[in-house]
């Protein structure tokens, strides 16, 4: 009785309680989606839903464009450019990096490798 | 006999009324922080092409290995799995042992590399990196570690350059047999998935359809996690790793269009992995092409890439230098968790060093 006592741990209960939860939602919900029923509704309420937004994404682009601004082509083209751009930018840095004198022992090309000596491990 | 239980019992409400305290505290902390810092391990970007990243890693050790290990993450995760925390590291755990570290990461693909295919994976971004790699150690060989997807990409480039400059493989929980990927082959049943409207809807699979695809197979997993964490708030060391693995599960990638329609055609619904029928840019992908050493290791619980997917990977192979190792834990666990410390990063540490010289 007294072992008994001496061994309740809350956050311990709660931890086994919190892992026996998880695992009885995620084995009905596996069992519920594993049927071909499921794989047909959920397949075709995502036919719907591009459905629905290419029609949206179509009207949105010609209001936009009757309102003078970017469409979301426009914008995804915009944030293309300016990633192309960080990446010459980061490119022209590497580049500098090089030119540094052989003192920075941080630069790329002045660091230098270990000798490629290293014998195998010894088996276990 | 009652001092000795009154005394324990008054311990435990201690430590309970401490917990509690300390939980409210960093709870108040926790809401407040910013993202986990991750991937910490110095390193420099190498190649940089749209989605495709190469990346070196600052060597940690006097002394390395004659051969390269190249990482190969799945494109629809950051490659910092591997390289989580500090001491929760695997990059940081083969560096320390003497590995010489490349990393093949991904960013978002591009609106204009919605064309990309399994082709440009596997002939043009695989070559390219280990070209680089060659260039920058100056050696003529290298080794490729492939975790899920970056595993199945490793064994496609492997089978379509045979007497390649790849001299092993280690695949991580990488799929071979797709008509055993559990709810994901059932999901994508080709009767119901149009699979081509997707892609030319959308050319871009967005992320948070991927990520809703990873958490249907396990709904309760994102409120368990919050619960538990809730319950540990106290410990400092589990509240770190569960916000980096969050942030990990939170920052799933888009795949480019056409990439997901040749994986859904050829591999989900052909399993042309299995029948050793893929053909990529005219050249044959069986699995069978393959002789290299290769150790394939898989988790006993994989959710994502069950068991039954993963394990026919030595069967389809020619290697006669093969390893094995099945272990206990999940997807995740397998790469990042304390299992991979403990048997995972050892195993792979054995067997690729004894041959990486």
């Amino acid at each position: 009785m007294a072992d008994d006592r001496q061994s309740i741990d809350p956050s311990a209960m709660f931890a086994d309680w919190v892992t026996q939860w998880e695992r009885a939602v995620d084995n009905f919900s596996n069992d519920v989606m594993a049927t071909d029923e499921f794989s047909r509704s959920m397949n075709q309420m995502q036919k719907v839903q591009l459905d629905m937004q290419r029609v949206f994404g179509d009207a949105m682009a010609k209001q936009l464009a009757n309102f003078n601004m970017p469409s979301r082509d426009d914008i995804l083209e915009l944030t293309e450019n300016l990633r192309e751009v960080d990446r010459r930018v980061a490119r022209v840095e590497s580049m500098l990096r090089k030119m540094q004198p052989e003192g920075d022992n941080n630069s790329p090309s002045h660091r230098k490798s270990p000798p490629r000596t290293k014998q195998a491990p010894k088996a276990d | 006999m009652a001092d000795t239980i009154d005394a324990g019992m008054v311990n435990q409400m201690q430590e309970l009324v401490d917990k509690t305290i300390q939980r409210a505290v960093k709870g108040v902390q926790f809401l407040g922080s910013e993202k986990a810092q991750v991937g910490l391990t110095p390193k420099d970007l190498i190649y940089d092409k749209g989605t495709l990243k190469l990346y070196h890693y600052h060597p940690m050790s006097d002394e390395i290995y004659r051969i390269p290990v190249i990482l190969v993450m799945a494109t629809t995760n950051r490659g910092y799995l591997f390289d989580m925390l500090p001491g929760q590291s695997f990059v940081e755990f083969l560096l320390k042992n003497g590995f010489d570290v490349f990393m093949i990461d991904w960013d978002p693909p591009l609106p204009s590399e919605r064309g990309l295919g399994l082709a440009d994976y596997t002939q043009d971004f695989l070559p390219t990196c280990v070209d680089k790699v060659m260039q920058q150690t100056g050696e003529d060989d290298v080794n490729i570690i492939g975790y899920c997807m970056g595993g199945v990409l490793s064994l496609l480039y492997a089978a379509t350059h045979t007497n390649g400059p790849l001299r092993n493989l280690a695949c991580l929980t990488t799929p071979v047999n797709w008509h055993e990927m559990g709810l994901f082959s059932l999901w994508s049943d080709k009767r119901y998935l149009d699979v081509d409207k997707l892609v030319n809807t959308l050319g871009i699979v967005p992320a948070d359809f991927i990520e809703r695809s990873f958490e249907m197979l396990r709904p309760a997993q994102r409120t368990a996690g919050r619960m538990r964490v809730w319950n540990e708030m106290w410990n400092d060391d589990f509240v770190r790793s569960y916000r980096a693995f969050e942030r990990w599960g939170n920052e799933t990638l888009p795949l480019a269009g056409e990439y997901y329609r040749d994986t859904t055609r050829d591999l989900m619904w052909e399993n042309k992995m299995m029948s050793g029928d893929l053909v990529i840019d005219g050249k044959s992908a069986d699995l069978a092409n393959i002789d290299i050493p290769l150790m394939a290791v898989m988790a006993e619980h994989d959710h994502i890439a069950p068991i039954a997917a993963t394990k026919p990977l030595l069967e389809k192979i020619s290697s006669t230098d093969t390893h094995e190792l099945v272990l206990k834990g999940g997807h995740v666990s397998l790469v990042a968790g304390p299992n991979a410390v403990r048997r995972m990063w050892p195993a792979v540490n054995q067997w690729l060093g004894a041959r990486s010289v």
